[in-house]
């Protein structure tokens, strides 16, 4: 059952990373392997197939002799697991066959690698270790001949580096993965809605406004207006260093929508720059409700919604609360 | 040879990219802050229109000396489709997409100059420059 479950996530990232049969062919001809070279592998298969274990061995012992090995080798459940599919690696090495399937496997080890934080640079080293204990058995078995052991291992050395490329962009991907996921994370958070009373909601926007975000921003305003029944929305963008004219029709569609909702917007925070180049673009936002500050759009929206703010001192009473 | 920056443009966070590097640019160059808005605004026009209307190209932005006056200019570039009606694309409100219409014009008012360079079937070139006040 796990094996099932293990067998399609891998399918699953091969499928994520394009992974088909056109693609690893493109990966064949980028390593410069040849008919010739499937020759002169197959001429060396028994050699390598009667050393299995042993270049397994040379691989893990390797990396259980390095610090940065052990994340892999302390794990024996996973090692043991690495080891079964080193060693069907390497029949695979020299078994001919280097389509989609033998890309896929490959997949399989490197998302092991990634789950324990095996570094690259360190797999790279162990699996050269590897790749010169092979080339040392190479060279042994013919004596005689040793240019002819020499161009053999050298095509081994072809689907080596077909292997490495599809584990160091397997990798890639998957940190880039891990990034998309934070990018996305960063977004929703960064888009909060703020009920500051009832009715009154707060939208600070801080940062770059783009296509996506302000979609969300959106979203997320209109949900809140409809949850907490709000009249009144104060958008402060003193946090936006950039408006330009698809930013700024991002913003009036959202005030647009808001107001289709029943609640009114109060933007704030429009620094002196952003106003501007907005005038200098051509950019009509007098329909929209501006006041300069935070304070201010906050002083309006209770104006607005009936609240009056009093202050706990007697002698200020009635003045608006302000520092000092 | 004076500072210059090639940004390609692919994504809309190429156009972040481009539009910080530019404010940084005219920051070096002396440019005060209200100018250094409207330049980044500008670039952020013509980027936005390469990856809306071409997909891809780049904005190359450099600081330039001329006589006694010294300026930044922003060239965007790309390979797309071209704009079949350069002077209707100069007009206000005019959009084949479905924006405000007012990047190219607007563009324009925020810069001292600005020339406008298209082929279809070829690319589009905008040329423009700011001059330190």
């Amino acid at each position: 059952m796990t094996d099932l479950v293990k067998e399609s996530s891998t399918q699953i990232l091969a499928r994520e990373m394009a992974l088909t049969e056109q693609s690893v062919e493109r990966r064949r001809r980028i390593v410069g392997l040849e008919p010739d070279d499937l020759a002169r592998i197959a001429g060396i298969r028994e050699v390598v197939l009667a050393q299995v274990d042993h270049f397994a061995s040379v691989f893990f012992d390797y990396l259980s002799g390095i610090e940065e090995g052990r994340v892999l080798t302390n794990n024996r459940a996973l090692t043991e697991r690495a080891r079964e599919l080193k060693r069907s690696h390497l029949i695979a090495m020299v078994g001919g066959d280097y389509g989609r399937a033998y890309a896929e496997q490959r997949l399989e080890l490197a998302v092991l690698y990634g789950r324990v934080g095996l570094e690259l640079r360190v797999f790279i080293a162990a699996f050269h270790r590897l790749l010169r204990s092979i080339g040392e058995a190479v060279m042994k078995s013919t004596p005689q001949a040793p240019l002819e052991a020499f161009a053999s291992f050298m095509a081994l050395k072809k689907i080596a580096f077909f292997d490495i490329g599809v584990i160091v962009d397997a990798v890639v991907f998957e940190r880039e993965r891990v990034i998309r996921q934070q990018q996305d994370a960063i977004r929703e958070l960064s888009t909060p809605v703020l009920q500051v009373r009832a009715r009154l909601l707060l939208l600070p926007i801080i940062g770059v406004i783009d296509t996506h975000r302000a979609r969300l921003i959106t979203d997320s305003l209109l949900k809140a207006i409809r949850a907490n029944r709000a009249k009144v929305v104060v958008m402060d963008v003193t946090g936006v260093a950039t408006i330009d004219s698809k930013v700024a029709n991002h913003l009036m569609q959202t005030v647009t929508a808001a107001k289709l909702m029943g609640a009114s917007v109060i933007v704030t925070g429009l620094s002196a720059e952003v106003a501007q180049s907005l005038v200098a673009l051509g950019i009509d936002l007098t329909t929209l409700n501006t006041i300069g500050d935070l304070q201010g759009g906050m002083d309006e929206a209770e104006r607005a919604l009936g609240y009056r703010v009093v202050s706990m001192d007697p002698r200020r009473d009635g003045a608006p609360l302000s520092p000092g | 040879m004076s500072d210059s920056v090639v940004v390609p443009i692919e994504r809309e966070t190429d156009i972040v990219c481009a539009r910080q590097k530019g404010r940084a640019l005219a920051a070096a160059a002396g440019f005060l802050s209200t100018d250094q808005t409207l330049l980044a605004t500008a670039i952020s026009e013509v980027a936005r229109n390469i990856v809306s209307y071409a997909g891809k190209g780049t904005v190359t932005l450099q600081t330039v000396q001329e006589g006694g006056r010294r300026g930044l200019s922003i060239v965007a570039s790309d390979n797309g489709p071209g704009i079949e009606n350069v002077e209707l694309a100069m007009r206000d409100g005019y959009s084949t997409g479905k924006s405000l219409g007012l990047g190219l014009p607007g563009a324009k008012r925020l810069m001292d100059s600005f020339a406008l360079e298209s082929v279809v079937g070829v690319g589009t070139k905008v040329t423009m420059t700011k001059w330190l006040r």
